[in-house]
């Protein structure tokens, strides 16, 4: 079984679509398998999820496995698990890539147990050295520290971070291929009884262009305000750190950073944020980084492209008015 | 309700860690505390047992100096606490670490003849954030789990717990026995009162090693025998600084920085 060669991807699903992370897998999933010489294998999960799989076999899957059936319209754990545990009997996959959502996080330690899979978890890079091995790069210690790691079972599991992978440019068209998978009832021990979404907006900081930020610097609900309307005035999505969050200026779906969203805007402004590690490795892929911020010695500055010192409440109505006159002058 | 929580002692992670000159994690002046998610589990843990009756036993795998970590649990709400401790579990993985957990948990029970219900993790440790063995044990022991926990709720054979979740929560319910990892609640992990704090000195922490469980693999365990290992730790390239405006008025500075980003054409 060992030369088996091919990669398999979970795809999940919301609402009928793959979600952002399971496109960008197929692109790394793309480059091992062509350098091993295996194919790409996407799975989905779901009921009525043609649509799902038909824009994962566009999206550079050279197979996609789709296991439709109205037993798998609601999410369970354990079923999903069990699925992909017979998938993984059948198709003996060098590698299983699973998305880094907070289901994947689930179903990644559970299959790595079910087969004594090594996983590397949150991994944010994957290359291929020179002896053939697959190396995978994870972060440590809320990322100050990276750590190169390799996975010596068949298979090998890796949870992939979300917006670590950029989608694939060239689309091919893979072959749908639908499969019954069956499973007993003794799998299951849990139970998903109610989902509550207590947060009606949606916010898509993982797709944003433009971001802007605020932080503990911004010093009350109210003045948090100033970053909401750059954010409107750009265009952008509205980013928050834990302390703003923690503080209740606004709703976690916000938060950026190690344990909210990883984001890579091509604009990033960060209003009164010191800039502890955590939040800093989540905007380390931001292309143009603006921080505004009363202590010079903040650590923001040093990932900053544009730095400005000074109180974020009087330079933020600055930049909004002016900002507002260039944009009137286009 | 007997109740086992699992925690790890890690490096304060208010502290950034960096590498050392020999290339490690320097962790040389970061004081050891007990996960923060684990303190949570055992706050979650500690309220359910005085609701409902029961006992809590705590288990770290760790050196000797995990026992501070233990005596400070026993001063909030555990009832006895085992270190797991052998020089053949050092450096194992998490599949490693698991089977470890595991036949701890099976000794213990053997020992004092009863079963865990419930077993409590953190959601994942604050240094390498895997969030793997809370379900990787659920699986070796075949239970179920329920991850990321802000609430939970007892009934006579099952639990019902809230599940974080990015949008709000799920309410989950699973048999008993189960494995729960827990996020941060609403409330925070008690202080241990001074009187708390004297019992717990007194109380005993037991130890349990490699000989002491008995169906425990070798061949699972410690640094030889892990399916994942490092190759190279190295921190990430520094992004390069760019310009630090600080002009006599905040206003300048709002201007100058204004411009240089309409230059950059970024918006």
């Amino acid at each position: 079984m060992a030369d088996c060669k091919d990669i398999m991807v979970y795809v999940e699903t919301a609402e009928g679509n793959p979600v952002k992370v399971a496109l960008e897998m197929l692109s790394p999933a793309k480059e091992l398998a062509d350098a091993k010489g295996g194919k790409v294998i996407a799975v989905v999960i779901g009921n009525n999820i043609h649509d799902a799989a038909q824009k994962i076999a566009q999206a550079g899957a050279d197979q996609v496995l789709m296991i439709d059936a109205p037993e798998y319209e609601k999410y369970n754990m354990d079923v999903y698990a069990d699925v992909l545990a017979n998938l993984m009997k059948e198709i003996s996959p060098e590698v299983l890539f699973i998305g880094g959502t907070q289901d994947g996080k689930d179903l990644a330690p559970i299959l790595s147990s079910k087969f004594e899979a090594g996983c590397a978890s949150d991994v944010m890079n994957i290359k291929i050295d020179d002896t053939g091995k697959i190396v995978f790069t994870c972060p440590l210690y809320g990322g100050t520290i990276l750590e190169d790691i390799e996975i010596t079972s068949f298979p090998k599991i890796a949870v992939l971070r979300s917006g670590a992978f950029p989608k694939l440019e060239d689309s091919t068209t893979g072959e749908i291929i639908e499969k019954q998978v069956s499973i007993s009832n003794d799998c299951i021990h849990a139970n998903i009884v109610e989902t509550v979404k207590e947060i009606a907006e949606s916010v898509n900081l993982e797709e944003a262009e433009v971001i802007v930020s605020g932080g503990r610097g911004m010093g009350n609900k109210d003045d948090f305000k100033m970053v909401e309307d750059l954010s409107n005035l750009l265009g952008g999505v509205v980013g928050a750190t834990r302390p703003a969050i923690e503080e209740g200026w606004i709703s976690k779906i916000h938060q950026v950073g190690q344990s909210g969203k990883i984001v890579a805007p091509k604009l990033y402004i960060a209003c009164g944020i010191s800039g502890a590690t955590q939040h800093i490795s989540g905007i380390m892929n931001s292309d143009y980084i603006v921080a505004i911020n009363k202590d010079e010695d903040a650590p923001i500055f040093e990932v900053a492209n544009v730095g400005i010192v000074g109180d974020v409440k009087k330079v933020l109505p600055i930049m909004i008015e002016e900002i507002k006159k260039i944009k009137e002058a286009q | 309700m007997n109740i086992l929580v699992c925690i790890k002692q890690v490096p304060d992670d208010s502290v950034e860690v960096h590498l050392n000159a020999e290339g490690k994690p320097d962790l040389k002046n970061i004081t050891p505390v007990v996960n923060a998610f684990d303190t949570y589990a055992l706050e979650m843990a500690a309220r359910l047992k005085e609701s409902s009756e029961g006992e809590i036993t705590v288990v770290c795998m760790g050196d000797a100096s995990a026992k501070n970590s233990l005596k400070n649990c026993l001063a909030v709400g555990a009832d006895y606490a085992f270190l797991i401790n052998d020089a053949a579990f050092e450096d194992s993985d998490t599949r490693g670490i698991t089977h470890v957990l595991k036949n701890a948990a099976k000794k213990i029970e053997a020992d004092t003849d009863k079963k865990f219900d419930l077993i409590f993790c953190g959601k994942e440790a604050t240094d390498a954030a895997l969030g793997q063995v809370g379900p990787m044990l659920a699986e070796e022991l075949g239970v179920g789990v329920i991850t990321n926990l802000i609430d939970i709720q007892l009934d006579t054979d099952k639990v019902t717990a809230k599940q974080e979740t990015e949008e709000g929560y799920r309410t989950v319910e699973s048999k008993i026995p189960c494995v729960v990892t827990v996020s941060k609640p609403e409330y925070d992990p008690r202080y241990p009162t001074i009187k708390n704090k004297m019992a717990a000195r007194k109380k005993p922490i037991g130890n349990i090693t490699m000989s002491d469980m008995t169906n425990i693999k070798a061949e699972k365990v410690g640094k030889e025998n892990t399916l994942v290992n490092a190759i190279k730790l190295y921190e990430p390239p520094k992004k390069e600084a760019g310009v630090k405006i600080q002009e006599e008025t905040d206003e300048d500075s709002a201007l100058k920085a204004v411009a240089m980003m309409a230059e950059a054409k970024v918006f």
